[in-house]
């Protein structure tokens, strides 16, 4: 399923993700089954799906965290690994321990790692550029402070400014919004649309069905296999929704309000 | 001996012993902040075996020698740890346990055996148990106080990425960072200062060495630097007073002076360290439930009572 294609065989760039036919399983348990999915353009790219639908192991696996157990992923036409600079990463908040010994700026400082490479350390260039990311989250005046005593959007935040200092050409962010303020959620979407305006692809894992057609410029609905992709508009159909969710109850009366409110909005 | 020459002796030892307990605690803060701190249990009950192969086979005791045998063992029990996990599915606390009491029986049964075998020069292996500081040469010294430098060299030269390995693997991995090596070399550091810290601490205790520096540090500072050497200071001074009073005292073993200096040492930290500390934190809470009660008396409206902590 193509994204925002670019017409016949021309001598089309490569897209900027490529899963092509990509299935994980866990065990002997599949999470993602076939998946196929371009992201062509530089946009806001919501993966959008019910829990246990495998959105975060689709992120996992184009990082190459977990071992795909068939296809394969592409980042600019080349595997991961030799274009590693150029995409970063923002992990879900609560894999990490907050009570480690780090303040908001070290942990800043860690998006810098990359392109320092073995045994150098962060000098005044990495230190301006950290600074800079912080002033873009809104966390400027609390670069010394531990990250235990933040609140878990001022960490949400911390973890998007770490990866701005990676300075890549394509974020991938797990659940930023998940068990964020709203004062945090508007600034990292500021951000992220910020990103998108500088030619950046920035794809986000997202579960709330509500918020997804107004921040998100395309889509792809994920439950283990892919249902549908393309723009958010033309994606977040009710068919395509209830294809989604089928099953999951809980989110009926969610699906309703949202299918509700885009058709009082043509 | 002349006079002199005995009080050499104890000066390098002591030096020496220093130097490891530095290294060990620097090593240890890693270990620690990584959630690895049974590794160096792992490590430390296997080195027994090692001591006692090198032994048999050499037919003597020269520590250096009972040193590499004691690593290879160590880092046999570690691999037979890796294998535990991958392929029988057993979780790891358990395959920790498994490693430890299965090496230890193995390691004192050939400890204890050697002598009635009747193999002469042999008394005195049992002292790897419990750490014999009068048993080192200054010879023996000055090796454990190269290796103890070597791996604070290799610590200095690695701590960034080790600390970003242990606050997010799955960044680092992401980045780049070959995450598993890492970790190797971090386990093999450990087993490592584990084996070096063997003949003043003993098999048994040495782990404490490794662990309890670094917990008790972690009480003064936010910061993986000052954290990381204040855990080698603590080291050092826990490791200075278990060989100083074991001295004064022969019939004292070093490793458990070494482990209650260790221990004092945290007990002091867990209550009186400043933010952290248990009393800090009491009085900080006592601050804030009184603030809470003053805001309710003044604030007209339902007078809630603070909150009740």
């Amino acid at each position: 399923m193509s994204v925002g294609g670019t017409g016949p065989r021309a001598p089309a760039p490569a897209p900027i993700i490529d899963f092509h036919d990509v299935t994980v399983a866990y065990g002997r348990r599949p999470v993602i089954w076939n998946v196929d999915l371009e992201i062509d353009a530089a946009c806001l790219f919501g993966i959008i799906g019910p829990n246990g639908a495998g959105k975060s192991t689709l992120l996992k696996a184009a990082l190459g965290l977990v071992p795909l157990v068939g296809g394969r992923v592409r980042f600019f036409g080349q595997p991961l690994g030799k274009v590693r600079s150029r995409v970063g990463y923002v992990p879900q908040r609560e894999t990490v321990d907050w009570d480690f010994p780090v303040n908001v700026m070290d942990v800043v400082l860690m998006g810098t790692y990359g392109r320092l490479g073995w045994f150098r350390r962060p000098g005044s260039r990495e230190r301006l550029l950290a600074r800079e990311s912080l002033d873009r989250v809104g966390l400027a005046d609390l670069a010394s402070r531990q990250i235990g005593r933040l609140s878990g959007g001022q960490q949400q935040r911390v973890f998007l400014a770490r990866a701005l200092a990676q300075q890549a050409d394509v974020y991938l962010l797990d659940e930023p919004m998940a068990g964020v303020d709203v004062r945090s959620q508007e600034g990292i979407f500021r951000v992220l649309a910020e990103l998108r305006a500088e030619g950046r692809l920035v794809v986000v894992v997202h579960h709330d069905l509500r918020t997804a057609a107004e921040w998100f410029d395309r889509v792809a609905l994920v439950d283990m296999r892919l249902v549908a992709a393309g723009p958010a508009a033309a994606v977040l159909t009710p068919d395509n929704l209830r294809r989604t969710y089928a099953g999951h109850i809980d989110v009926l009366e969610e699906l309703g309000q949202a299918v509700a409110k885009r058709g009082r909005t043509p | 001996m002349m006079p002199f020459d005995i009080a050499y002796n104890t000066l390098v030892v002591a030096a020496g012993v220093a130097a490891v307990g530095f290294a060990a605690g620097v090593v240890g803060g890693l270990c620690v902040l990584r959630k690895r701190a049974l590794v160096g249990d792992a490590a430390a009950h296997a080195t027994l075996v090692g001591v006692a192969c090198a032994f048999l086979i050499t037919g003597r005791r020269d520590l250096p020698m009972l040193l590499v045998g004691a690593l290879l063992s160590a880092f046999a029990g570690l691999g037979v740890l890796v294998l535990l996990r991958r392929f029988t599915r057993t979780r790891d606390d358990a395959a920790t346990a498994i490693v430890i009491g299965v090496s230890f029986g193995l390691g004192i049964a050939l400890v204890s055996g050697i002598p009635a075998w009747g193999y002469p020069d042999s008394a005195g292996l049992e002292q790897f148990l419990l750490g014999h500081t009068a048993a080192i040469t200054a010879r023996d010294a000055l090796l454990l106080t190269g290796v103890a430098c070597g791996a604070l060299a290799i610590v200095a030269l690695i701590c960034k990425e080790a600390a970003l390995v242990a606050f997010d693997a799955a960044f680092a991995a992401a980045a780049g960072w070959p995450v598993a090596l890492i970790d190797y070399l971090l386990v093999a550091l450990v087993a490592t200062m584990v084996v070096v810290g063997l003949p003043a601490v003993g098999a048994v205790l040495v782990t404490a060495l490794v662990v309890i520096p670094p917990t008790a540090a972690r009480f003064w500072t936010d910061r993986v630097g000052p954290m990381l050497l204040l855990g080698g200071a603590i080291g050092l001074v826990a490791a200075l007073a278990g060989v100083v009073v074991s001295a004064a005292r022969p019939g004292l073993a070093t490793g458990p002076l070494v482990v209650l200096a260790a221990a004092v040492v945290f007990l002091v930290s867990f209550f009186a360290a400043p933010s952290r500390g248990w009393i800090a934190r009491r009085m900080q809470q006592a601050r804030l439930s009184r603030t809470w009660n003053l805001a309710a008396d003044s604030s007209p409206g339902p007078a809630s009572g603070g909150p009740d902590c």
